[in-house]
């Protein structure tokens, strides 16, 4: 699964819904129609689509509303499994040692652990570490008190070895190399720097500062792990907390020695991702080497601690910002020199400028290596950590020459739909009567009210590899399959609700089988992709059943195929709709089998099913109390357009979701390591700390519905990636304390507090 | 090994577990009720809560030998005793958390509704302060909690016959504060 490295701003496409649309060929059929008991000859003219179409928003009856997740039920009784809650006769339970140290020589004597009862393997699986966290051994017991006792048993010796957990540390002359080419990756080099230079000289207001963001966890509440039902014999099951039900399949195959036609995939229920869970990963790997040498089903989870070493994060970041703003707002020039810090990965940076214009630009990014596990997607990767600095240049630029924060985003932002989106915001969380657009507000030594903003951009569409089917029985009962999994976004409830809508049912008169990998193929879930691969797929299945059912009906209806309609539970003829069938009396009239209908993602059909490229504007109201350095946010306004929606409610949730998720990384988040010692010193919720509900401000969640466009988008990932950016805006708007380095702790307000003359 | 008498849902369990599991443990690894999720194993996220004689209690620091002759109710319990009880379905909770929306993955809605089980019990008309305060031991890394807050705001409007606010309009005033939650 790649990444969704982005490389820079996605292009956002026009959003005029006429720009897409296509001239409507129609035709006419000529039928017979009942006018008080006598057939007279009629002609009804009837759309000629060469595919499956969304149809006129008006007329949809599922799609676009706020429908409830399928999945509600089972979850809120609790009775969705999830891996961690799979359990198999004679199932074993691993533990992982994970190195507490960033590079050690590792000695580790088994022996006493496995003389312990209950305990059923005991495996060294590194005798050299590259990164703190990094499995050493595992063991495996009865029970996870087995497990743990096994643990504590081993005998290990550590030999630490140099290293270099922090960007001091890999930088200083003498660094152990962490990565075989030193500490530092090939810079990435884009524009011309000494016509930026210029260009910034010549601006009247000019700015130097450098930005940084930390590492962040994608904190998943299930953590990561794998239950592998291998005894032995020809076939084993994989139960994964994935993004991406059929990537372990191989994975799982190679490691035992199968084929990948003997291993089946299940995602019943997962806890959450952002990112993090996209192939089989080490724990899965260890747990395939445990369950081959006892032939025993083998539950591996990680312990949270291990989650936070060993499972990914978002990558920090540190960018040194050179701009220049003309008089009017328009930026002249930008300079940026980006540094990104993720572990023994290369981590992640949105070219900057990001979404803005910025005259001449130059950009270097460039990867520093350190001993500490490799960062992963996470939610939009390199958008956030590309919008905290931009969005703050901006703001103090603006206020040297006294510009309105609002009208200097306009100033830079080619795409129309952001300022109006802008507009939306803005007037939503109240910038208009707000006294401080142009200047900050007073260090007044009490509370101060400040507003901010921040912009964010996506792709969101789909691509190949997408399967469907859609079966009708006998009794009416609809069911949809599909390998897909569900991340908790709803895309179980998205494929009900298209083949719903597709026949005029509602959405409890179709089941979806997904979440395994004897359903049809489906691609993993990442980069807000998810919606753009599978609706076109399912869409495409749906309307070849109900050509198919129609085609069937039609004799039956006395009428033609393409008068077949299907609505509020009916079936008729345009011609004669109040002969209608029920539902269940038309599927009563199939053969026993039912109908069975097959769809997939074409490039062309889905072409005019699916967009991409999507828009967002979020806006936070703070409160700064000058005195203690407090920051609380009152209140957080977001937009998001994503073409046609699906369920409303689903998109308002990961809106809100995003918000929220910024607003922590805005205030709490912050991976902290010892440099001197080498230890993860936060590595639990206790010390890592997570917006919790009493730290939810007012929360406004639009939906962008000027976005006419007939095509479904993903939106997961830009709802993350402004609202830090806007909150430090907001911090600095009210009280004039301008903090460049997340997260915005009250040490750090009082700081930027002490440095206002 | 000890032999506990437990009181799990309305039901009298006897089950053998190690003298120091927790409830937690025993739940899941004796009783099979995985409803009570393991997020963290040291009362950081709230995932595990259960009622202990009505109270939300967390499941993974609580000794499973402390719970005996005492009414422990977990995700599962609270559908049948709502039924028990005359209601019909699942528990207004419930429903209203399946009818808001709250909930993306799932993992942290079992305790979550627990919480505010617990919290309707002893207070049937919260403020949404008191909401945002009885659930502040509860972490959700997914819905940004708006719409869990909602939910139960609209399982109080639903007891106390009033319509609830609509989505959004609602300034809280709510300061963090650590729950009162130690068994």
């Amino acid at each position: 699964m790649s990444t969704n490295e982005p490389t820079g701003a996605p292009l956002a496409p026009n959003q005029d819904p006429k720009a897409q649309e296509k001239p409507r060929k129609t035709r006419k059929i000529k039928t017979t129609k009942d006018v008080n008991g006598v057939p007279q000859e009629i002609e009804i003219e009837v759309e000629d689509v060469d595919g499956p179409r969304w149809g006129e928003r008006k007329d949809l009856k599922v799609l676009n509303t706020e429908l409830r997740r399928v999945d509600g039920p089972v979850k809120v009784t609790g009775r969705a499994r999830y891996t961690h809650d799979v359990r198999l006769p004679g199932m074993v339970y691993a533990r992982l040692l994970c190195c507490p140290y960033p590079s050690a020589e590792v000695t580790i004597d088994v022996q006493d652990a496995l003389k312990l009862p209950g305990v059923e393997a005991a495996i060294v699986l590194e005798t050299k570490t590259r990164f703190l966290g990094q499995p050493i051994a595992v063991v495996a017991g009865r029970t996870s008190d087995h497990a743990d006792d096994a643990l504590r048993a081993l005998k290990v010796t550590y030999k630490p070895l140099p290293w270099a957990v922090d960007r001091a540390q890999a930088l200083a002359e003498g660094a152990p190399n962490v990565r075989k080419n030193g500490n530092k990756g090939k810079p990435g080099q884009n524009g011309d720097r000494a016509e930026a230079e210029a260009a910034i000289a010549a601006a009247p207001a000019k700015l130097e500062a450098t930005y940084s963001v930390p590492v962040q966890h994608h904190a998943s509440l299930e953590t990561h792990g794998v239950v592998i039902d291998y005894r032995g014999g020809e076939e084993a099951t994989v139960y994964i907390s994935t993004q991406w039900t059929f990537a372990a399949v191989g994975q799982v195959a190679e490691l035992l020695g199968l084929k990948a036609n003997q291993v089946t995939a299940i995602v019943e229920h997962m806890g959450g991702g952002f990112g993090s869970k996209f192939d089989l990963g080490s724990e899965g790997a260890v747990a395939c080497r445990v369950a081959k040498e006892l032939k025993k089903p083998v539950h591996l989870m990680l312990r949270r601690p291990d989650e936070f070493v060993m499972a990914g994060n978002r990558s920090g970041n540190r960018v040194t910002y050179k701009a220049g703003m003309n008089a009017d707002g328009t930026l002249a020039g930008l300079v940026a020199n980006a540094e990104k810090f993720g572990g023994l990965g290369d981590g992640s940076m949105a070219r900057p400028p990001y979404v803005y214009s910025a005259g001449k630009t130059y950009s270097e990014v460039v990867a520093v290596y350190t001993n500490t596990d490799s960062n992963r997607a996470m939610r939009a990767p390199g958008h956030p950590q590309a919008s905290f600095g931009m969005e703050a240049v901006l703001d103090e630029l603006a206020y040297q020459l006294g510009l309105d924060l609002l009208e200097v985003r306009k100033a830079n932002l080619k795409d129309k739909v952001w300022h109006r989106q802008l507009e939306r915001v803005a007037k939503e969380i109240g910038w208009f009567e707000h006294p401080h657009r142009t200047k900050p507000g007073p260090n007044s030594g009490g509370k101060e009210l400040g507003i901010g903003f921040g912009i964010s951009t996506w792709g969101g569409g789909g691509s190949g590899g997408t399967e469907c089917d859609v079966q009708l029985a006998k009794d009416g009962s609809v069911t949809v399959s599909v390998g897909t999994q569900d991340l908790g976004t709803g895309s179980r409830t998205l494929v009900t609700a298209i083949v719903a809508e597709e026949f005029g049912l509602q959405l409890g008169d179709v089941v979806a089988r997904i979440g395994n990998s004897r359903l049809p193929s489906a691609t993993g879930s990442g980069g807000s992709t998810t919606t753009g691969s599978l609706s076109p797929a399912v869409k495409d299945a749906a309307w070849n059943a109900r050509n198919a059912f129609a085609e069937h009906l039609a004799p039956i209806l006395k009428t033609e195929a393409a008068l077949v309609r299907f609505a509020g539970g009916k079936v008729f003829s345009q011609a004669n709709p109040n002969a209608a069938m029920t539902w269940k009396q038309a599927c009563a009239t199939l053969r026993d089998a039912g109908l069975n209908a097959h769809g997939k993602w074409d490039k062309d059909r889905a072409a005019a099913l699916m967009g991409n490229g999507v828009h967002g504007a979020q806006a936070a109201k703070v409160e700064v109390d000058t005195l203690t350095g407090r920051v609380r946010v009152l209140e957080m306004v977001g937009i998001q357009d994503c073409g046609l929606p699906i369920n409303r409610t689903a998109v308002r949730s990961q809106l809100n979701g995003g918000m929220v998720q910024s607003l922590s990384y805005a205030l709490f988040e912050e991976r902290v390591i010892d440099p001197v010692l080498g230890l993860a010193l936060n590595a639990n919720f206790e010390d890592y700390k997570l917006a919790g509900p009493s730290e939810i401000p007012k929360m406004t969640s639009i939906i962008d519905d000027d976005d006419q466009r007939s095509a479904t988008i993903g939106m997961a990932e830009p709802a993350i990636v402004p609202g830090h950016s806007a909150i430090a805006n907001a911090v600095h708007n009210a009280c004039g304390a301008r903090v460049r380095d997340l997260p915005l702790t009250p040490d750090k307000v009082l700081a930027a507090l002490g440095r206002i003359a | 090994m000890r032999v506990l008498h437990l009181l799990i849902n309305g039901d009298r369990v006897t089950v053998a577990a190690p003298e120091h599991w927790t409830l937690l443990e025993v739940l899941r690894y004796e009783l099979g009720l995985t409803g009570s999720k393991q997020g963290c194993d040291k009362g950081d996220c709230g995932a595990c809560t259960v009622l202990v004689d009505g109270k939300p209690v967390l499941a993974c620091l609580t000794l499973a030998a402390l719970c005996e002759e005492r009414a422990v109710t977990t995700i599962e319990g609270l559908l049948p005793a709502h039924v028990k009880s005359g209601g019909s379905g699942p528990d207004p909770v419930q429903a209203a958390f399946d009818e808001c929306g709250a909930l993306q993955c799932g993992f942290c809605q079992p305790g979550m509704m627990l919480s505010a089980r617990a919290l309707l019990d002893r207070n049937a008309c919260p403020t949404r302060t008191e909401i945002q305060d009885a659930l502040a031991g509860n972490l959700c890394r997914c819905t940004g909690y708006t719409q869990i807050v909602e939910a139960v705001e609209l399982a109080v409007a639903k007891h106390c016959g009033v319509a609830p606010r609509r989505p959004g309009s609602a300034r809280p005033r709510g300061r963090s504060r650590p729950p009162p939650r130690r068994a």
